[in-house]
């Protein structure tokens, strides 16, 4: 049966359905009441885990770092500043193959200060060795996290679920809340195979030379190529046993014959659709693809679904300050190495939670129609109160 | 993977202003609480924004029929709920609402506002909700009023939601707010006229809570 659930509540009721034994967090906004509903949960009995309250966010993933080594199962959530400050933490988690699962409830960075929602901090880490996936509701966030554990778990790769401050996490939405018992079917017991152990002592991130350290970033790069494959299996698990999917590696919209084609992340997909729907009444063929999995990058599942348009516009909420877009880069690297000469339309927008409606959507289709969106004018236009589209 | 495609038309938005401090993020989850009891998809989410007591407080809900997609804000609502009328002259309160338009508000009814096109529901909820609750707590009295004048959520459905939501803060609250949310049910000043519009039509019924919010919403 579904529920009225807050963002927040929701993926905490299913990071208690996956029982992890340790959970460890610094309260940040917007994530804070992710941890404080699993905090009351532990206080209650309701989750049978250690709660520790961490004296930052570098403690925070540390004792998730160890708790996994140990062979527990362990959560920890963060955003913005709190993710930059784990960083060193998180490539190391990633480098010793920690399969630790984490929410970044996607908040802006600063200077200047910004709580609210854009996909920076994320992406700022892009590069650390985890897994990425980009939810677009409250209930793709419940079933990604239920399905980060078992990716994590078998791949031996951390995976960050990243989930839209305040737009998910503060949002009441109608949610279905499997079953313990369900949870249980499709996600084992954690069993690390690597477990330190007093009874068999070996060393955990030793140093490694210059004629051995090479290979574990090519084990780790080879470990997220592989681990398509499993996200792709493991949602169509999901899917079997609990009837939705949580997105798979991308999820396309109207794709149908669309000649020009949005690609974006997250909750942006909601608005796309809606400016979709608007462009297709008026007989324009346009579509919308959202990318879920942004690490590993699906190449092949993005020129799968992008072989027939024209045009692709990238419309994302982060910025390689000084490059532009992050993922119109690897996009039109994947286009040229696949030798398919679409071009791509990079356009930056919603940073620090500019609001991203499917007025401004279709004024950005527009542009695009109308050979507007070059070096100069690649951000997305504002929006005003009328709902009128404002440009600059 | 594809989503399915929808229309929006039977979309029915509502904000929600109030100071930090009285229950306006709560007033807007209750309000879609009772939307989704009543068998209805419904979204609430506050202005995203650092909340303290006595600051400028927005919420904003989503009725629909359907599945509600968007995340985006919310700019032209067919209602907006005041809770303090304190702020109608700082904060641009009515900005994008639609024309005939529900305003329904904590307090008098400003001598300016005739002929503007919008419909007016004014009452004193703040000293009907200290009645009951000890306290000028106006929201739940607010919603009660919301709901008679639009019919778009039923009493019953009010009456599980603030039973369910505010059950942590014990009983003797509950009953209260019950009470307070049958009082601006029951106002006078509501229009004796036709709901401002059709509701519409629930997607998925979830039993007898929903059979008996729907014969409310007959009568």
């Amino acid at each position: 049966m579904k529920q009225l659930l807050e963002g927040s509540q929701a993926v905490a009721e299913a990071v208690r359905l996956c029982r992890p034994q340790v959970v460890a967090a610094y309260p940040i906004t917007p994530q804070t009441h992710i941890i404080e509903r699993l905090a009351q949960h532990v206080a209650n009995g309701e989750l049978d885990a250690e709660f520790i309250n961490a004296e930052s966010e570098f403690g925070a993933a540390s004792i998730v770092l160890g708790a996994v080594a140990a062979g527990a199962r362990a959560f920890t959530a963060t955003a913005s500043q709190g993710l930059l400050l784990m960083t060193e933490v998180l490539y190391n988690i990633a480098g010793l193959r920690l399969p630790v699962v984490m929410v970044c409830a996607n908040r802006a960075i600063g200077a200047p200060i910004n709580i609210f929602s854009d996909h920076q901090d994320s992406m700022a880490v892009r590069d650390a060795g985890w897994v990425q996936l980009y939810v677009g509701s409250n209930q793709e966030a419940v079933d990604t996290m239920i399905q980060a554990y078992r990716i994590a778990e078998v791949c031996e790769l951390p995976v960050m679920v990243c989930m839209d401050g305040f737009l998910l996490t503060h949002t009441f939405e109608p949610v279905e809340l499997p079953s313990q018992a369900e949870v249980d079917g499709y996600l084992p017991a954690f069993q690390f195979v690597r477990t330190l152990d007093p009874a068999r002592p070996m060393t955990l991130g030793g140093a490694s030379e210059a004629d051995n350290y090479q290979p574990y970033r090519v084990a780790q790069h080879d470990a997220m190529e592989n681990a398509q494959a499993v996200i792709e299996a493991f949602d169509a698990d999901f899917e079997t046993r609990f009837g939705r999917t949580g997105g798979g590696l991308v999820q396309g919209y109207r794709l149908d014959r669309a000649t020009t084609v949005v690609l974006c992340m997250g909750t942006l997909m909601g608005a796309v659709a809606e400016a979709v729907d608007r462009q297709r009444d008026q007989g324009k063929a346009v579509g919308a693809l959202r990318l879920r999995c942004f690490r590993p990058f699906p190449v092949q599942a993005l020129l799968d679904h992008l072989k027939v348009a024209q045009r692709i516009i990238v419309l994302e909420k982060a910025i390689s300050i000084g490059a532009g877009g992050i993922v119109a880069a690897e996009l039109r690297a994947a286009l040229q190495q696949a030798e398919m000469t679409i071009p791509v339309e990079s356009v930056i927008g919603g940073l620090g939670g500019r609001d991203l409606t499917p007025a401004v959507i279709e004024a950005i289709f527009q542009q695009a129609a109308d050979e507007k969106i070059d070096t100069q004018n690649r951000f997305a236009p504002d929006h005003s109160v009328n709902g009128e589209v404002q440009h600059g | 993977m594809t989503m399915e495609t929808k229309t929006e038309a039977d979309l029915h938005d509502i904000r929600l202003h109030g100071r930090g401090g009285q229950g306006t993020v709560s007033a807007a989850a209750l309000l879609a609480l009772a939307a989704f009891e009543d068998g209805f998809e419904s979204q609430a989410f506050p202005k995203f924004g650092s909340e303290r007591r006595g600051a400028p407080v927005e919420a904003y809900v989503r009725i629909s029929s359907s599945t509600i997609r968007a995340h985006n804000q919310l700019y032209t609502p067919d209602a907006v709920v005041i809770q303090d009328a304190g702020l109608l002259r700082s904060e641009p309160l009515l900005r994008g609402l639609k024309r005939g338009g529900l305003i329904v508000l904590n307090g008098e009814q400003p001598a300016a506002s005739e002929g503007d096109g919008f419909r007016w529901l004014c009452l004193p909820a703040s000293e009907i909700g200290e009645r009951h609750l000890g306290r000028p707590l106006p929201n739940t009295v607010l919603l009660g009023a919301l709901a008679a004048a639009t019919q778009w959520v039923s009493l019953a459905a009010l009456e599980k939601a603030v039973t369910n939501h505010l059950s942590r803060k014990g009983e003797e609250v509950v009953k209260a707010n019950i009470e307070a949310l049958r009082e601006g049910y029951e106002s006078p000043s509501i229009p004796t006229s036709p709901p401002i519009s059709a509701p519409p039509q629930p997607r998925f019924f979830k039993g007898a809570a929903g059979a008996v919010s729907k014969e409310e919403q007959a009568r």
